[in-house]
């Protein structure tokens, strides 16, 4: 991308490192070995699923690593070997020429700090500005990452700032030192689209600007594809292949970076999803075992041959510019994870409607009178559901999907009775459900069953595999103990797990292994339903391909509909059917999944298309981006819910009259919330798109 | 095949995983309490008092409670070869005394602690699930029975049981209690009332933070009964703060039996009972100290003991999950 003039050499050069922390309760081999370089005005990705180490490498660069590691390998700075810089020299090096921002900016801020002076300390302590240039440059700071009103915001507490705002101070932080080398791991791993969007933005803004080498690690290859002029992927603690960026999606030389790209839900806006997709089979080489002398990939490969086991392949020449830890790294092509194969249509075949809300209204939180019991109200409740209807047939998958704050989970959890809504109605074929759990029927129950986010949580640490199974076995179809234990183990076998796993604790299991799990106790009950909620978001995509390809099987065989609520499009678009984009609480957009994700859409639903990081580096860089975050709604909006943020605001009619339910031109059951005309909505996003393609 | 494993433990094995499944939680609690020194050390001290309390009464040189005319002959001699620690104002031998004396108080405190460690549990977690109405209820009680301090709640409930029947069973002069008096069972309940208000607060504060986990609503969409819930899918995940909680209580525990002793108000003379015997030899403190600095001196060893313990069971558990280690 940029050209990256390197007249003194790479700034940073790592060769061979290794990380190996010695516990008590064994040897963990991190970092196998890494080799890495890093010129001035680069972006160097560093990509790689959990457990490779990646996060190891950008903590032991910055001699973060606890006193049980062990790091070999030689790591040279500016052409010196930081091996034999004195302690002082090497103090000087990490803290003023290399800095690192964090993935969670939350817990990196002092939150009991105003962030203005928290960068000023760093600026005394490290420059030893007095306290004037200090707050002078602390302005300049925060107006470089793009902070509005500098003076305002250093006189704010971290806790209120928006999580993009956050993490923006904390890479001014970062720049505080105008450093050589910024370590970024995983800064928007836990931001919305939209606010990573931003982030990204700035990111590449910076690389511009500053003349620092920036060391990006991240999982995800969108975002990857977004900054990096450079890739090098990770697996089981070795880099496998390192190119630049155009030559690691369109020609990967490893067949882990080519499993990887293939098993990625496509983006959104490229037509219907109409291959399944392909999965990376078994689990990352384990960080506890000694390096075998052979491919630690070779278990995992599709054209493993006998040298791959026999003997342990080195980074080699793929190309130019190009290594790969391949032996056979010239016949890599995505076909080695399988042709594609057609997705078996007929999984919306059916009619017969199943779940029926209408007017869905979820308060949180009582409304307070100025003299506790008298006065006037202050502090009304948060609305976080406002008037929201949908309904899902047999057999079909609603996608909801919004940004955080927009009340998709207070939705999902309304559906299976752990919130009660205030008002409204959800109606199971042709019944009205109560709203709490407790009240409804056993039937219903079975009939509405949850899978939650995170599968560390959602299976009890303390009791075996079996015992959610069994249990939702032996509640919801009556089977006693013998029975129900033979059932478990076939459930665990549709889910591709061994049925020894049953009397195994949940800390033994990886997070995808996990998360079948709880999706086998998930369809112990038979249900009509499954909610997901953010199932597949804390899944590495390998991991993620099986899960999603699970649940494509189970409801063609079994007719299961699924609420499946994410932020990732891609996912959404990959599985859904249909799709309700929400929005502080209302909805912005409903209808099949091709009307909403086509033009015409809400501007909300376009704006988080455009947010979107897609996997291929040469996808020019989208336009819209949304500032902000969704507003708490404590009191009805007057106009358009979205109006504070909308990129496509028309005037005053949009903040003085709540929008019309527009139907879309492609389907009755498709409508848009939006002052403006569909057929104008239309018109306006494709000439976006045109002028995006050129 | 692995149904077929699961038939045979099903059919017949029951009992023999069963008694193996238990077998293999001490060892793994044993492992857990002799990770550290402190556990340890902790551990030997308090094996030696256990064993004073199942057979010290056995192997005492002489009989702690009964005295004859010879013995006043010799009452308040200091150590001698036959009475390592001296005698006390009867002429009874102060070791065998000690010896004999550590049954009574580690059972009364360590049965005292398992039945407020049991209430505050109860409570703790009843309030902390159920929330609402029911927490205010139960907390604001809770908050009431924690404005006493605690010798004067032991005091009152005391005094409303306090029909003493004293006098232990003696055959041939030799007056063995093999059961705690009734005297005893008042104090195991004082303990357990006074720890009750304490031991609840930990545990609803534990338990407030497992309840917003996945699996406990993941329990509540299977329809499962609040009953279930707390005791099925909270407790073992709580366990570990209670096993803390357990054993810094027993220190206390000690301490306010022997408290009472010396008061008076536990176990009756002539039981030899740590507290008592101080009380006792209060007033030959100056010309016999012995009498009562070994019963004191038990006292603090134990204390000591059960401290280390506690200290090594606290650093080698690993607390509950909290939000921030689940993700």
């Amino acid at each position: 991308m940029s050209q990256s003039p390197r007249p003194e050499g790479p700034l940073l050069e790592v060769d061979r490192l290794a990380v190996t922390f010695y516990t008590p309760r064994g040897t963990v081999r991190a970092v196998r070995d890494a080799s890495l370089e890093i010129g001035r005005g680069e972006v160097l990705g560093l990509v790689g699923e959990s457990g490779c180490g990646k996060s190891t490498v950008a903590f032991a660069l910055m001699g973060y690593l606890p006193g049980t590691a062990q790091v070999d390998g030689t790591l040279r700075f500016a052409g010196k070997d930081i091996a034999h810089l004195t302690p002082s020299e090497l103090r000087e090096l990490r803290g003023n020429r290399m800095a690192m921002v964090y993935q969670d900016p939350a817990t990196s801020l002092n939150p009991a700090m105003r962030v203005g002076p928290q960068i000023e300390e760093v600026l005394r302590e490290h420059l030893a500005l007095d306290t004037r240039e200090a707050t002078e440059r602390t302005a300049e700071l925060f107006d470089s990452v793009g902070l509005a009103d500098p003076t305002a915001i250093g006189r704010r507490y971290p806790h209120e700032l928006s999580g993009g705002m956050q993490q923006r101070v904390m890479i001014a932080m970062a720049l505080a030192c105008d450093p050589d080398l910024l370590i970024m791991d995983e800064p928007t791993t836990g931001l919305d689209v939209t606010t990573e969007a931003t982030i990204l933005d700035l990111v590449v803004d910076l690389k511009q600007r500053v003349n620092a080498g920036i060391l990006f690690v991240s999982h995800n290859l969108g975002v990857i594809a977004r900054v990096a002029d450079r890739v090098i992927v990770m697996y089981a603690g070795q880099t496998v292949e390192q190119a630049p960026v155009r030559e690691i999606f369109k020609n990967p030389r490893h067949p882990y970076t080519a499993g990887l790209l293939s098993c990625m839900p496509q983006p959104p806006g490229e037509g219907e999803a109409t291959t399944r997709l392909r999965r990376i089979a078994g689990a990352v080489y384990s960080a506890e075992e000694r390096a075998a002398e052979t491919c630690l990939f070779a278990p995992r490969c599709p054209m493993a041959q006998d040298t791959c086991r026999s003997a342990a392949p080195d980074m080699a020449e793929a190309g130019a510019n190009h290594l790969s830890r391949c032996f056979y790294r010239d016949d890599v092509r995505p076909e080695i994870w399988g042709e594609p194969e057609p997705r078996a249509a007929g999984s919306s075949n059916g009619t017969e409607q199943i779940l029926d809300a209408q007017n869905l209204q979820r308060l949180y939180g009582k409304e307070r009178r100025k003299y506790i019991l008298f006065g006037p109200p202050v502090r009304p409740p948060v609305r976080a559901l406002n008037d929201v209807g949908f309904r899902v047939d047999r057999g079909r998958t609603l996608g909801i999907v919004g940004e955080s704050g927009s009340g998709k989970t207070t939705l999902a959890r309304a559906v299976v009775g752990l919130v009660a809504p205030d008002k409204g109605e959800i109606r199971l074929l042709d019944s009205a459900l109560a709203g709490e759990v407790e009240q409804r029927t056993s039937e219903e129950r079975a009939a509405l069953r949850m899978v939650f986010q995170n599968p560390t949580a959602s299976l009890n640490p303390k009791l075996p595999i079996r015992h959610t199974i069994i249990r939702s076995l032996r509640r919801f179809a009556g089977l006693d103990r013998r029975q129900s234990r033979e059932r478990a183990a076939e459930l665990l076998r549709a889910v591709g797990l061994d049925p020894s796993y049953l009397d195994r604790p949940p800390g033994e299991l990886s997070g995808g292994e996990k998360q079948r799990a709880a999706l086998a106790g998930a369809f112990a009950a038979n249900p009509d339903v499954i909610v997901a909620d953010e199932a597949v978001s804390s899944l590495d995509v390998s991991v993620q391909a099986q899960v999603l390809n699970l649940l494509e099987e189970r409801q063609r065989e079994l007719g299961t509909s699924y609420i499946f609520i994410t932020h990732d499009l891609g996912v959404v678009r990959y599985i859904s059917d249909d799709i309700l984009v929400l929005y502080a609480g209302h909805v912005a957009e409903y209808g099949p999944a091709k009307s909403v994700l086509d033009p015409p859409s809400h501007p909300y639903t376009e704006a988080l298309l455009s947010a979107a990081p897609v996997p291929d580096p040469d996808a020019a860089p989208t336009r819209i981006r949304l500032p902000g975050a969704v507003p708490t709604m404590r009191e009805a909006f007057r106009g358009c819910f979205f109006a504070g943020r909308c990129p496509r605001k028309i005037g005053p009619i949009c903040d003085e009259t709540p929008p019309p339910a527009r139907t879309g031109p492609d389907s009755p059951d498709h409508v848009i919330y939006c002052h403006i005309p569909v057929d104008e909505l239309a018109a306006m996003q494709r000439e976006a798109q045109a002028l995006e393609a050129k | 095949m692995a149904i077929q494993e699961l038939d045979s433990q099903v059919a017949g094995g029951g009992v023999g995983a069963l008694l193996n499944g238990a077998g293999q939680k001490i060892r793994r609690a044993l492992s857990i309490v002799l990770r550290t020194n402190s556990g340890r050390i902790g551990f030997g001290i308090i094996l030696v008092y256990l064993v004073l309390a199942l057979f010290g009464s056995l192997l005492a040189p002489h009989s702690p409670t009964a005295f004859t005319s010879e013995d006043l002959e010799i009452r308040l001699t200091g150590p001698s070869v036959d009475h390592l620690l001296g005698t006390d104002k009867f002429g009874r031998d102060v070791l065998s005394r000690v010896m004999a004396g550590a049954r009574s108080i580690i059972w009364i405190s360590v049965v005292g602690t398992a039945l407020g460690i049991a209430l505050g549990t109860t409570m703790g977690m009843t309030a902390g699930y159920l929330g609402g109405k029911t927490d205010q209820l139960i907390m604001r009680a809770i908050d009431i029975l924690l404005a006493f301090p605690g010798l004067l709640l032991a005091l009152l409930v005391i005094n409303i049981g306090a029909q003493r029947i004293s006098d232990p069973i003696c055959i041939n002069d030799i007056c063995i209690r093999l059961w705690p008096s009734k005297e005893s069972w008042l104090v195991i309940l004082t303990i357990g009332i006074a720890f009750m208000p304490a031991v609840s607060r930990v545990i609803r504060s534990a338990t407030l933070a497992v309840k917003p986990l996945e699996f406990v609503q993941s329990a509540r969409l299977r329809g499962e009964s609040a009953f279930y819930i707390i005791f099925r899918e909270i407790l073992p995940n709580i366990i570990p703060v209670v096993a803390v909680e357990a054993s810094i209580r027993v220190s206390f525990a000690l301490l306010l039996t022997a408290s009472l002793g010396f008061l008076g108000l536990g176990v009756q003379p002539p039981t030899p009972d740590w507290g008592l015997m101080v009380s006792e030899a209060r007033a030959n403190l100056a010309s016999a100290p012995w009498a009562a600095l070994a019963p004191a001196l038990a006292m603090g060893s134990l204390v000591v003991g059960v401290n280390l313990l506690a200290d090594g069971i606290r650093q080698s558990v690993r607390l509950p999950l909290s939000r921030g280690e689940t993700q």
